[in-house]
């Protein structure tokens, strides 16, 4: 077969606008995907180390049910039946344009598409960090626990400062690929018609049949996003503590 | 908000098993059908690839860990639009849509089964593989009748994980619109309009109910191996 490549019929005009709105978009739904997801995991660790078995019951309840569904059938639950449920003035409101509402490049946040994705993600992604923290809380000795008792801390200290940078610590290295995935993941609201880099790739292909060197693109930039992202998240994650040179614990002896 | 159920009544035996009587099966039926296929390619190729990098490492295992953190940076999606492509050029003809998402899944899923086949062999002492070598063992044989008997039971639940998530991925089919249980659904709801919540809700329900008693079994062999350890 003998075939070239064109990349000049996906790098100009039309299709390189969309592929940098597209990616922008995947960009910016992951974020916001992300904080969602972040404060919800607070909510649920809080709910799950707390006394009470009703909020226990209900965050396992939670987790089971978003970790056992496809995300896509998810964002197609949000986006045709619970958004459609909303009443209808905030409909209109979400469906209206907002000038204040748009990111850097143009890309409006407040439309229904955005915010079911970013919800969508947000929900399903906290899910599985819940479980990441979880087990980086399992990992923690129970030494530690007993110490910081004998040493008279409070219950929230205890966790805010011994146990949970050292769970968070131990668990990083899941938890940045839970967040990675989550910005893969966001692939899937191309179903619900969510403009982001997925869709703007495939629009390529009807727009001038393109589609090796679109999907090309999309696949080199999705990688370069995730190596990025998985970069940052190890250089401004935490870290162990350096180990202590071998002489100090002699010191005292 | 009320519901009215009948939708899911009228639909019911279409999201189950789709046109089965035409010939083509659709719904939870195809669903299933993906996810065994993908699950039983998926563990060959896998199995394969750790075999490969078990047997020859070096630039072999660099290559193959690089194959699979390729696969694992782009998302799922992609490998279907890649398929969707290739395959015709490759094979010079159509190929059905329901076995360019199998094809897709297996190689998707297949990198995840050679981490974890691969961790499994490697957790086994290394006088099993002396061993067997010493014994006048083949490579081949250390690894079909010494190390993989005994990996085995270690690997299951993270092969039955693997398969769960193989029945939540095959819902990307919807995408390419081959009918299985969520574009399935996605049609009736296009064709009704006006009872999404019922259809969606009844679909999670489909699926929770399959990955939910995967992950029981799972659970089970777990527990099970933890008390044969004690």
């Amino acid at each position: 077969m003998i075939w070239h490549p064109d990349w000049a019929g996906v790098l100009t005009g039309q299709p390189l606008q969309w592929i940098i709105s597209g990616f922008l978009t995947t960009l910016y739904v992951s974020m916001a995907g992300s904080v969602l997801a972040t404060l919800l995991v607070v909510l649920l660790i809080a709910l799950r180390l707390s006394q009470s078995r009703l909020a226990r019951g209900a965050v396992a309840a939670f987790v089971s049910v978003f970790r056992n569904t496809p995300l896509l059938v998810q964002l197609l639950f949000w986006y045709f039946a619970a958004y459609g449920a909303l009443p209808q003035s905030w409909r209109f409101y979400i469906g209206d344009t907002h000038a204040w509402a748009v990111f850097p490049g143009n890309i409006a946040w407040l439309t229904p598409e955005f915010v079911c994705a970013a919800w969508g993600l947000g929900l399903f992604t906290a899910a599985f960090l819940v479980e990441e923290v979880q087990a980086g809380l399992n990992s923690v000795p129970k030494g530690q626990t007993e110490a910081a008792i004998s040493q008279g801390f409070s219950r929230k200290t205890l966790l805010l400062s011994i146990l949970l940078p050292q769970a968070l610590t131990n668990a990083w290295q899941p938890i940045t690929g839970q967040y990675l995935n989550l910005m893969k993941l966001s692939s899937l609201a191309t179903g619900i018609g969510f403009s982001e880099l997925t869709y703007q790739v495939s629009q390529i292909e009807s727009y001038n049949a393109h589609a090796f060197e679109g999907f090309a693109v999309g696949t080199l930039l999705y990688l370069a996003l995730g190596m990025i992202l998985g970069g940052l998240m190890t250089v401004f994650g935490p870290k162990r503590p350096q180990q202590r040179p071998q002489a100090e614990v002699n010191d005292g002896i | 908000m009320e519901f009215d159920w009948s939708v899911l009544h009228d639909n019911f035996t279409y999201m189950l098993w789709g046109r089965l009587a035409d010939g083509e099966p659709g719904g939870v039926l195809l669903t299933l059908i993906m996810a065994v296929s993908a699950g039983v390619l998926a563990l060959v190729l896998g199995v394969a690839m750790a075999a490969l990098a078990w047997r020859f490492g070096g630039w072999t295992r660099k290559l193959l860990f690089l194959w699979a953190s390729f696969i694992r940076g782009i998302p799922l999606i992609f490998v279907i639009f890649w398929l969707y492509f290739l395959l015709p050029v490759v094979f010079g003809g159509s190929i059905p849509g329901p076995l360019t998402v199998i094809i897709a899944l297996a190689w998707f899923t297949s990198a995840a089964v050679m981490h974890s086949t691969l961790a499994g062999l490697e957790s086994l002492p290394r006088g099993q593989t002396e061993a067997g070598i010493a014994s006048g063992m083949s490579y081949s044989q250390v690894l079909l009748n010494v190390l993989l008997p005994q990996a085995w039971p270690n690997l299951l639940p993270s092969y039955l994980g693997l398969l769960i998530s193989l029945v939540k991925d095959t819902s990307l089919a919807f995408i390419v619109n081959v009918p299985e249980l969520t574009t399935v659904a996605g049609q009736v709801n296009n064709r009704v309009q006006i009872y999404p919540a019922e259809i969606f809700l009844f679909v999670g329900l489909m699926y929770y109910l399959l990955c939910a008693s995967l992950a029981y079994v799972a659970g089970k062999s777990i527990k099970r191996r933890q008390a044969l350890r004690a």
